[in-house]
């Protein structure tokens, strides 16, 4: 790899912004192919719970949840009830991992569990600590692990030091999937977003995600979109398919389904399965799951037709 | 549990996760239809005229083919009778006070917003475009162009003092157009008060439905018609008593007819042609983003036309790379689905691009076509022509949508060669992260419109327009008001038209002059030679003319010019012009400043000449310190080269340029001698155009005695005079190509003559059809209409954002 891919690059901000306001204009879908994305985008859907009175259980039925993201009734008339869909992932705090393995086991499903790491959500911590982080969280039996990346690091231009330390996350995930976040909220510009994307996929990631959820500004179509075309440049460049995950404020289907066409524009229908994309989010799957409701039956749901989770 | 609903087929979406047909209904469209019983007349004085035995056009869904309605074809009695009701409007529309007709296009906006949805899904239906744009884009904008044009109306006692409205308009739209076409030009029109006829070709309901909603608010019926009609009506609507100005919106070579058979009409012509944009892609530039430039200006339902595309060789793999992925992501389909890029836009438009591709393809370049389209006719794929040898008759025609032509450049300099090497001058995109050359081509191209880093944006504030053979017509901003304003206290336009007039042989040979005698008068002996470049020259044609005094004596022999002549005149010109027009307006005033004092110093020459020519001694000094006085003004008018405009919606300014025309031909009026030469020639050097003067025929030694300081003055070849025979010269300049604008002030017929030779390369030209003027008066002399008519405005968008 090479440092010069990310020394001529350019983002043009408001052209950027212009992009993300067409494309959430320019495509949508209805009736049977809406319920049948919202279903796809259940399985994209990292079901995540990152506060502070988590206790184990929360966390296990979150993990039912997980297993059973729509009520079999609503999944039988739609004739997907023998599809296994299940979300791709539950996402909870290093500490909480072992109650999620241990919940997941037993309601007997191979659902991965992932776990935030490196001193999340502002990584303001030692680099010993935040790899001991990683370990740990490996050792308890989580098989992702969500890194925040070190933004002073991107804000003060040290692209190298950067990538040394994802390096070194990488390292330290062995087996585990690593997905780099990088609190796009806080890297100052888009090209910084650009840049600090190529060197997480440089160093090993196998996911760039864009924030914790705990900035003040999350997921955004621009910023998406300059992520998507740094995966999209780094596959022409070396052949390798990095994943997406947005994170962070995403709540509603019609917010899904936008998210699902952006990536099947930017990147292509390859890129839609959940090896490549996720959706990190907490509230979203209950509005998916009523608008599944309202699709099958026609009429809006009450609070407690649907399985809280 | 409620009843089962879902389909079957979402088992197979969940695997393939296609997009699906997402299709907004029409019905609303038809119920209007039905309303006229299926058949459209046209919609006159506020009510619609259906007259017997017409013929009908069918009106069809361009996709399907299903016939929705059929329309009667106007004849030409049905355009007298919508002309009458116009003039009979205007008299109490342009009566009213401002303020009475911005609350009708208030009005007229408040209607609109409320029947969007009939308004767009008709629009989509019969013209096969994209729902989304329409609904989006050309509905909303349609309202803020209201909205905008109600303020201007509103203030127009005030920031429009001095000047009045036209009188009827005749607008005349091309076959495939969008109603946001005719909303840029009514909205304007109807502003400042004048009423309007368009004449839209047949099967558009569009424009009536528009008609029928102004019609229906009351009190105003009458200030916009719409009938429709084959084209074969324009010359007949264009020639109607009444008509003051023909706004024409179409393709070129029907503009260049059109503009030869109004010479000499009473209609003035205002033309926007042609439909191509251009987009330049530096090496600076963010790729991504201008590719997404790229769909905005071609593949996309917002441009009307097609791009040439000019992409700098160090990123070409890469743009082309890009474009290509892109390109197949785009979604084709009928316009009434909410998920399509690309709807369809007639069997025409497809015939033009097969066409266009197979020579394309013939003459060698490489075609590429991708996306999601459906196969059948009318629909075209996006295309992509690239290699296609730059001297191929085919790298020169339009290019029409949805097809880009792709060409490589080395430098910023070359793409500005390359760029300005067509007689095309519409709009432009420039994408470069670099500022500076950024800039530096913004300001380089010539075009009406520039975007930097961005394609395609509009606001009702903003003139649009072109130059060189895209018509200097502009709409919206202020120049889209002066379109239609003339000033205050000029005449009604007048027909000079003279029907005998013989173009071929009209100023073609000079009558031989011989020699009347010797010069007696006072000594100095006038100047003698034609003032080009920089320098007193001995003409071509070797050959002289004499100059009689007020009581019949001779006065002086001046040189007799010629075509060489002018031809060696305006190379000079365009020699200077670089220079000049990259001069600061302040350098610009200096000298205008010390040619005055020249003038002033060389005042008793320059009065007892004017005595010689029957003025009074006292009325003499005074044209000579006026015309002092207007140099300096002029200097001193023109310090701001423009101002900056705030659009809403767009996070930085956008600056309205007003840049030099180029070589400017002026042909002087026999009368005031030295005061209409130094009127004419103070505003066009002011604004940094280069001139190529005939001065007044009955008495050219005042304008070669000013000769004698500008050569001490002014750098070489700023402005030439051409002494000689006033017709044969008019023929030269209004037959150069490389004249950007011509002003004439003589004969009724050298007035038609020049208008019909304009069509050449269409220069706009501003002729006085053998009205005097009244050049000491400060309106008519020196008044904002020659500011206006010297310069020509460009558009430049800064989008900002880190």
């Amino acid at each position: 790899h090479d440092l010069s891919w990310i020394s001529k690059i350019q983002v043009n901000h408001p052209a950027v912004l212009r992009r993300a306001e067409q494309i959430q204009a320019r495509r949508t879908v209805k009736k049977e192919w809406q319920a049948a994305w919202l279903l796809k985008a259940v399985t994209f859907i990292d079901l995540t719970t990152l506060s502070g009175d988590d206790t184990s259980s929360n966390i296990q039925r979150l993990c039912y949840k997980a297993k059973y993201p729509i009520r079999e009734d609503l999944l039988k008339a739609l004739n997907m009830h023998d599809k296994g869909i299940t979300t791709a992932a539950v996402c909870v705090y290093p500490a909480r991992v072992c109650d999620a393995v241990k919940a997941l086991k037993a309601a007997g499903c191979n659902i991965p569990v992932a776990s935030v790491a490196t001193g999340f959500p502002a990584g303001q911590t030692h680099l010993k600590t935040r790899l001991e982080e990683i370990r740990l969280a490996v050792e308890d039996g989580a098989t992702e692990i969500d890194v925040v990346i070190n933004r002073s690091l991107v804000l003060t231009g040290q692209w190298e030091a950067l990538y040394d330390e994802i390096r070194q996350f990488r390292k330290a995930c062995g087996e585990a999937h690593l997905k780099t976040i990088l609190a796009t909220g806080e890297l100052g510009s888009l090209t910084n977003v650009y840049k600090a994307s190529m060197i997480a996929m440089m160093a090993g990631s196998d996911f760039i995600k864009t924030s914790t959820g705990k900035e003040t500004v999350n997921a955004t179509f621009p910023v998406a979109i300059v992520m998507l075309r740094a995966i999209r440049d780094f596959f022409w460049k070396t052949g390798n398919k990095i994943g997406f995950k947005p994170a962070g404020g995403i709540r509603s289907a019609k917010d899904s389904l936008a998210w699902l066409s952006l990536v099947k524009e930017e990147l292509g229908d390859e890129w839609l399965k959940p090896e490549l994309f996720r959706i990190g989010a907490s509230t979203l799957l209950s509005d998916i799951e009523r608008q599944i409701y309202h699709h099958v039956t026609g009429r809006y749901a009450a609070y407690h037709d649907l399985p809280m989770s | 549990m409620a009843a089962t609903r879902a389909g079957p087929r979402a088992r197979e979406i969940f695997t393939s996760l296609e997009y699906g047909p997402v299709p907004e209904s029409h019905a609303c469209a038809l119920a209007w239809l039905d309303t006229q019983d299926r058949c459209l007349g046209h919609y006159v004085n506020g009510k619609w005229l259906k007259p017997e035995h017409r013929n009908s056009v069918p009106c069809q869904d361009p996709i399907t083919g299903e016939n929705l309605a059929s329309c009667l074809q106007a004849q030409a009695e049905d355009v007298a009778a919508a002309v009458e009701a116009a003039r009979m409007a205007f008299k109490s529309w342009s009566a009213h006070p401002g303020v009475v007709r911005a609350q009708h296009l208030t009005r007229l906006a408040k209607v609109i917003q409320k029947h969007q949805r009939l308004l767009w899904t008709l629009e989509s239906l019969v013209t096969g475009r994209a729902v989304r744009e329409v609904r989006d884009g050309d509905v909303q904008l349609a309202q803020q162009l209201l909205h905008y044009h109600a303020i201007q109306a509103s203030t127009q006692e005030e920031a429009l003092a001095g000047w009045e409205p036209m009188g009827v308009i005749g607008l005349i739209l091309p076959p495939t157009f969008s109603f946001l076409e005719m909303m840029w030009r009514i909205c304007p029109a109807l502003a400042v008060g004048c009423t309007v006829v368009a004449l839209v070709p047949p099967a558009s309901p569009t424009p009536l439905l528009l008609a029928q909603l102004s019609g229906e608010l009351g009190p105003f019926p009458g200030v916009l018609n719409v009938i429709s009609g084959p084209a074969s009506l324009v010359p007949i609507l264009a020639s109607q008593p009444g008509i003051q100005k023909v706004a024409f919106c179409g393709a070129l070579e029907e503009g260049r007819a059109l503009r030869r058979s109004l010479a000499g009409e009473c209609a003035e012509l205002g033309l926007a042609l042609g439909t191509e944009s251009l987009l330049l892609l530096t090496d600076t530039a963010d790729i991504d983003s201008a590719v997404e430039g790229v769909v905005d200006a071609a593949w996309s339902d917002r441009g009307p036309g097609g791009l040439r595309l000019l992409i700098q060789e160090s990123v070409w793999d890469e743009a082309m790379r890009r474009l290509q992925e892109r390109m197949g992501r785009l979604r084709s389909g009928r316009g009434l689905d909410g998920a399509v890029d690309m709807g369809a836009r007639g069997a025409a438009a497809c015939d033009l691009v097969q066409r266009f591709v197979c020579e394309a393809q013939s003459q060698g370049a490489q075609v590429f076509q991708a996306g999601d389209v459906p196969s059948e006719r009318p629909f075209c794929p996006p295309t992509l022509v690239s290699n296609l040898p730059p001297a191929s008759p085919c790298a020169q025609v339009e290019v029409p949508w949805p097809v880009v032509v792709a060409s490589p450049f080395r430098t910023a300099k070359e793409a500005l060669l390359v760029a300005n090497g067509t007689p095309r001058g519409g709009s432009a995109s420039v994408w470069s992260e670099r500022l500076g050359q950024a800039l530096e081509l913004g300001y380089g191209l010539q075009v009406g419109t520039v975007w930097i880093n961005a394609h395609g944006l509009r606001d009702p504030s903003v003139p649009t327009g072109g130059c060189k053979e895209s018509g200097c017509s502009w709409h919206g901003g202020p120049d889209g008001l002066y379109e239609y304003l003339r000033p205050s206290g000029t005449p009604a336009q007048l027909s000079c038209l003279s029907k005998n007039l013989n173009y071929d042989t009209f100023g073609l040979a000079v009558p031989s002059t011989l020699p009347a005698g010797p010069e007696i008068g006072p000594s100095p002996a006038p100047p003698y030679g034609l003032f080009v470049g920089g320098r007193f020259q001995a003409p071509g044609a070797r050959s002289s003319r004499p100059i009689r005094d007020s009581s019949g004596n001779l006065h002086g022999y001046v040189a007799e010019g010629g075509a060489k002549d002018i031809r060696g005149a305006v190379e000079a010109a365009h020699q200077a012009f670089p220079g000049w027009a990259g001069q600061s307006p302040g350098a610009r005033a200096a000298l205008l400043w010390a040619l005055a004092a020249a003038l002033e110093r060389r005042k008793s020459t320059l009065a007892s000449r004017l005595e010689r020519q029957g003025a009074e001694l006292k009325a003499a000094e005074a044209e000579v310190e006026l015309s002092a006085r207007r140099l300096r003004a002029w200097g001193a008018r023109v310090q701001a080269q423009g101002h900056t405009l705030q659009v809403a919606g767009l996070r930085g300014p956008v600056l309205r340029l007003r840049e030099p025309l180029g070589v400017l031909a002026v042909v002087c009026p026999d009368e005031w001698p030295l005061l209409a030469f130094v009127s004419l020639l103070a505003p066009a050097l002011a604004y940094g155009n280069t001139v190529v003067m005939v001065p007044s025929a009955a008495c050219p030694l005042l304008a070669l005695e000013v000769c004698q300081d500008m050569a001490t003055v002014f750098p070489a070849g700023l402005a030439n005079v051409v002494t000689g025979d006033r017709d044969h010269l008019t023929r030269c300049l209004a037959l150069h190509q490389d004249i950007q604008a011509m002003w004439y002030f003589g004969s009724a017929q050298g007035s038609q003559f020049v208008e019909w030779a304009s069509a050449g390369n269409l220069k706009p030209v501003w002729a006085s059809r053998g009205c005097p003027r009244a050049w000491d008066q400060e309106a008519e002399g020196a008044g904002p209409e020659l500011g206006l008519r010297a310069a020509r405005t460009k558009a430049l968008w800064l989008p900002m954002g880190d």
